[in-house]
């Protein structure tokens, strides 16, 4: 069962292995990128940052949405990270379990501006955000779990 | 009463200082109760104090760029007004939750603010004016203990007649209702603590730590060694047993270089420049600005012509935000990789960045688990127990028990980054030493953390049966079968409400209505 979709680009640090990891008692943290999972040298780096008691699963955004879609791994409880939101939207149109996405920090880039303190996004960002608003899905603004939900889409 | 109000203002300005120093907890009110304790005249009454105040603000710490209440600001000015209007602990903690949450507020403005000297940073990377650099992140970081020291002046100065005047008009069953309250608040910060460490896993040593205390009364101190010494044997024991297929090590990046140029000299000085890491925080590019500062020296020494320098400044502009007790091992290897750069042409200095985005998120991870969950944890538990009791040893202990392994460790991570790079980190990776560490450092942390319900918060209940000549009193059932129940029940509840993502503030708020009427209609005393 996945817990929560985030949206991260430091996907695995402080926050998410500190706050959100106990915060929602998930026992497997699933990260999709297709560049990290290339990266023998990162994924040993967010191998030390894995929190105790946790299995972490790093593989590319197509073997992750097969990971998140095998029926033998729904007794899992799962946070998952993306670092884009353009793989969140790939997860999300492959999976219909995927109801809400927690926009979590997407620091400043090139054209991208900001929405909140910690979110800043593109044209390309916006426009994917508000197909995925079209579809139902709830798009959340929260660091840690105990700041209350900011609701993107009166933002963009 | 200017001087003392200026002196304070002082100690304001030197706890938002502590940017500067390293995050030092420096700025904690277990340190700077003490001081307005002193500037004040009553020492005793500001250590008592500045114990309180840290057990409420214990779960209060910085993760990422979620900003918790400026407990600095709200400490110092609860404790002085309720020194001055001679109100005691109970009026401090009323006024230190409201101001350092409004302060937390004009915080957030100006790490907001900060963003818009990016440009001129940028600008003068361009033209690679390090000097300028420097001054901009000086300056900016200043600003903070400006602001607030100027904050804390004016409250003193314009409201200590008016708040003096207006403590006197509180009835005494407010003032008990308070204490009451206040006594209850800590069992938050024990909550937000366990909910750092706890799972099935360790849960026993909670329980193991609290009947240490409860039972056999042992000390904060006594209960700590012991909880070392389990986690030393338990962590040694978990011993790498299980070696998956050992994948050839060649690593991605040899930093040290053949001849290092860099002398102990410009390594110790990466070290102490790392010290203001967090000095210029802010909500765009966080620490860029201190990471730059720390290497300014060694960029400079390694790059002689000015295009160089230019290029080299601005990769260190680029967004940073690392634990800073942990930061000094990304600074080493980030030197090493400009130095390599610097003698090859083929280097791709792109991959520079690379590296330090990749390190900064899991490292932060490791080293704010490590010093949040277990060092700050003892040095609090610690140094509070003797705080309550007057005792002034309990700040110094606390900054002791800190700051000892977070210098010793800082520093040595320089060389260690430096000299062996990332093969570092492959080799804690292959050893699983940081499994091995963050088990043993739960481990420890619980163990006082289940001491803390026994040993520090008393909450008691007055309720007695039976009437005429022999009532007999529930307190009194209570401590024989389990002393201390109440408070460590309040904690599980409270714990229970924070895993379900309950909001602290409100959390917060609960304890102290509970407290308040729980003391009115006698439930609680």
């Amino acid at each position: 069962m996945i817990k929560l979709l985030r949206l991260d680009d430091r996907l695995l640090h402080g926050q998410v292995a500190f706050t959100w990891t106990p915060a929602l008692g998930v026992d497997t943290l699933v990260i999709a990128n297709d560049k990290l999972a290339k990266d023998e040298f990162r994924k040993m780096t967010l191998g030390l940052a894995k929190p105790p008691g946790t299995r972490l699963i790093i593989k590319n955004v197509a073997e992750g949405t097969a990971f998140l879609r095998d029926a033998k791994n729904a007794g899992l409880k799962m946070l998952v990270l993306v670092d884009s939101v353009s793989d969140a939207f790939a997860l999300a149109e492959a999976i219909p379990d995927i109801r809400s996405i927690n926009f979590g920090g997407l620091r400043t880039r090139d054209r991208a501006k900001a929405i909140s303190k910690s979110i800043f996004l593109t044209d390309e960002d916006i426009a994917l955000s508000r197909k995925l608003l079209e579809r139902g899905l709830e798009l959340e603004i929260r660091q840690v779990p105990t700041d209350t939900k900011q609701l993107l889409e009166p933002l963009i | 009463m200017l001087t003392s109000f200026l002196l304070i203002t002082l100690i304001a300005v030197f706890g938002h200082a502590e940017d500067f120093l390293g995050t030092t907890l420096l700025s904690r009110p277990l340190v700077l109760g003490p001081l307005v304790g002193w500037a004040l005249g009553d020492l005793q009454q500001g250590i008592i104090i500045g114990g309180t105040l840290e057990l409420i603000f214990m779960g209060n710490i910085k993760v990422g760029a979620a900003i918790p209440p400026d407990v600095i600001t709200g400490g110092v000015l609860g404790t002085a007004f309720a020194i001055v209007s001679g109100k005691g602990v109970a009026i401090a903690l009323a006024l230190a939750i409201p101001i350092s949450v409004l302060a937390e507020m004009l915080l957030s403005g100006l790490f907001v603010f900060r963003s818009a000297f990016n440009k001129y940073f940028e600008r003068y990377a361009e033209a690679g004016d390090w000097r300028k650099i420097q001054r901009l992140h000086i300056f900016s970081g200043l600003l903070k203990p400006v602001l607030m020291g100027l904050i804390c002046f004016l409250a003193l100065q314009l409201g200590s007649t008016a708040m003096k005047s207006f403590l006197d008009s509180i009835p005494a069953w407010v003032n008990t209702g308070l204490q009451v309250a206040g006594n209850m608040l800590p069992a938050l910060g024990f909550a937000l603590l366990m909910n750092l460490m706890f799972n099935k896993q360790v849960a026993p040593y909670f329980f193991l730590g609290f009947i240490l205390a409860a039972y056999l009364k042992l000390p904060v101190i006594a209960i700590g060694g012991i909880g070392l010494i389990i986690a030393l044997l338990v962590a040694r024991r978990k011993s790498p047993a299980d070696t998956e297929g050992d994948e050839d090590n060649h690593d991605p990046l040899p930093a040290a270089t053949e001849q290092p140029s860099l002398q102990r000299r410009d390594i110790r000085q990466l070290f102490f420049r790392s010290l203001t890491l967090e000095a210029n925080f802010n909500f765009e590019t966080w620490q860029n600005t201190g990471f730059a500062f720390a290497m300014i020296p060694v960029l400079r020494k390694i790059y002689k012509t000015r295009e160089a320098l230019s290029a080299a400044l601005r990769r260190q502009l680029q967004f940073f935000n690392t634990s800073p007790y942990g930061s000094t091992l990304i600074i080493g290897i980030t030197a090493a990789m400009e130095e390599q750069n610097s003698r090859s042409t083929e280097f791709d200095a792109e991959s520079i960045n690379a590296i330090k985005a990749g390190l900064m998120g899991p490292l932060a991870g490791v080293f704010d688990s490590l010093f949040w969950g277990t060092f700050k944890v003892i040095a609090a538990g610690v140094g509070t127990s003797l705080a309550l009791k007057g005792n002034i040893m309990g700040a110094v202990l606390f900054l002791l028990i800190f700051n000892v392994p977070h210098l010793v460790l800082r520093y040595r991570l320089t060389f260690i980054g430096y000299h062996t790079g990332t093969r570092f980190l492959h080799q804690l990776a292959k050893d699983q030493v940081m499994d091995r560490l963050t088990y043993g450092a739960s481990i420890l942390g619980l163990m006082v953390i289940g001491a803390m319900p026994a040993t520090l918060i008393s909450i008691k209940t007055p309720i007695s049966f039976g009437a005429g000549d022999s009532p007999v009193s529930l307190q009194g059932i209570l401590d024989q079968i389990v002393p201390s129940l109440i408070p460590l029940a309040l904690t599980w509840i409270i714990f229970y409400c924070v895993r379900r993502n309950m909001k602290t503030t409100w959390l917060l708020l609960g304890l102290l209505l509970l407290g308040f009427f729980g003391s009115i209609i006698h439930l609680f005393a």
